[in-house]
């Protein structure tokens, strides 16, 4: 009993110090953050991302090793012409081992929910090239559960499927495209907030995003679609979670993530898969680094 | 009386000729074509996009047929017969996907 409370304790103190900033699914051409582009009057668009992250560098000794895979549905909705509104629903499972320890903790299930729109404030169309500029605003909601619990007690807060907590975000989108590339730059902040005497560090991000047309390289009349070649930069950076009032020195800092990838799009779907790897971090104590993060999606409009 | 019914009578004859050419011209000849319009969309650029413009054009009554070509920025509206398009509504489609009409013809 005393050598599991002892375990217990020692992984809590040791995943509490995670960066938690898994990035949201982005809901439009870029891969891992959002576009200005229009999703028309009516229309829909819908999106299916799986994501695989994996976490093992842990500079606190213990050998943790981080596993977390998501199954992410987005919805989006033109309500107006330039009033779009998306719902993203996450599926999760979150894994973390200590070799060492022989302890495993894990949970699985419906994560937090997303619920957001996106008003195109200002655009620019010129024959074959756009500028857009779309504020967007929303909140995450507790649909997770935060109070998984194992042989070991309660799971520490990285590893529940939810944060229990209703944390609202905010962002600006600017997007350039023309018929060669696409351009995406976002910035947005998410604040969040406590629940069962736990908070999150809030998160400031800026993301960016670039998609080169491969093929075909001339265009035709017959042209309906494109191969895009993706690269795309994340500066995530994020407060250090507090519990019971007290904030965690183990846990915060800033990743500037990298990614390239390949997206198909013709007039109907996309298709898309990319690696994201970090390139900078940056993370407070014994906070555990990233190795990479492995995408892939379809999009459909209808 | 005798002489209009029998067959090979010149009305009988007359009738079948008629028929036959009613025939051969619904099945040789193409049916009336209702007209087009293109239309030129500034701030079209990829293929995703394109789809918000198509499915506001097709929900106007009487559009049959959208092609839209992402190189040259138009789109040709082709109509059933008998139906129109005004300038006014084809550029509320355009609006309503998001982009912007340079010109209709």
């Amino acid at each position: 009993m005393k050598g599991n409370i002892a375990v217990a304790a020692a992984v809590a103190v040791a995943v509490a110090g995670w960066v938690f900033a898994i990035s949201w699914p982005a809901t439009a051409a870029p891969i891992t953050t959002n576009t200005a582009l229009p999703v028309a009057k009516g229309e829909y668009v819908f999106r299916e991302q799986a994501i695989f992250n994996q976490s093992g560098d842990d500079p606190s000794g213990l050998e943790r090793d981080r596993r977390v895979s998501i199954s992410a549905t987005v919805l989006g909705y033109g309500l107006t012409r330039n009033l779009a509104l998306f719902g993203v629903l996450p599926l999760v499972h979150k894994r973390l081992e200590f070799p060492g320890l022989g302890v495993t903790r894990q949970a699985g299930g419906l994560g937090d929910a997303r619920l957001f729109g996106r008003y195109t404030v200002f655009q620019q169309n010129l024959p074959g090239q756009t500028f857009r500029i779309a504020p967007l605003v929303g909140i995450e909601l507790p649909t997770g559960e935060n109070t998984e619990r194992d042989g070991l007690g309660r799971l520490p807060m990285a590893v529940q499927p939810g944060s229990g907590s209703w944390d609202p975000f905010v962002g600006v989108v600017t997007t350039y495209q023309t018929r060669d590339f696409e351009i995406d730059v976002t910035a947005s902040y998410q604040a969040n907030t406590e629940a069962a005497d736990f908070e999150f560090g809030d998160v400031a991000r800026l993301d960016g995003s670039l998609q080169y047309r491969l093929w075909p390289r001339e265009l035709s009349d017959d042209t309906t679609a494109y191969v895009y070649g993706v690269a795309e930069l994340n500066l995530i950076h994020q407060e250090k979670n507090r519990f019971l009032g007290a904030s965690n020195p183990n846990s915060g800092g800033t990743t500037l993530y990298g990614l390239v990838g390949l997206q198909y799009v013709d007039q109907r779907q996309i298709y898309e898969v990319g690696v994201q790897l970090p390139l900078v971090q940056d993370l407070d104590g014994t906070a555990l680094e990233r190795n990479y993060i492995v995408r892939g999606s379809i999009r459909l409009n209808f | 009386m005798k002489k209009m019914t029998q067959p090979g009578s010149p009305m009988r004859r007359a009738v079948a000729a008629l028929l036959a050419a009613m025939l051969w011209g619904a099945t040789i000849l193409p049916a009336s074509a209702g007209t087009s319009h293109t239309i030129k969309v500034d701030g079209l650029a990829c293929p995703f996009c394109a789809y918000g413009i198509e499915k506001q054009l097709r929900a106007i009554p009487g559009v049959n047929r959208v092609k839209v070509s992402i190189k040259s920025g138009t789109v040709i509206v082709s109509l059933r017969d008998g139906a129109e398009l005004t300038r006014a509504r084809a550029a509320r489609a355009v609006k309503d996907a998001g982009f912007s009409m340079r010109s209709f013809k």
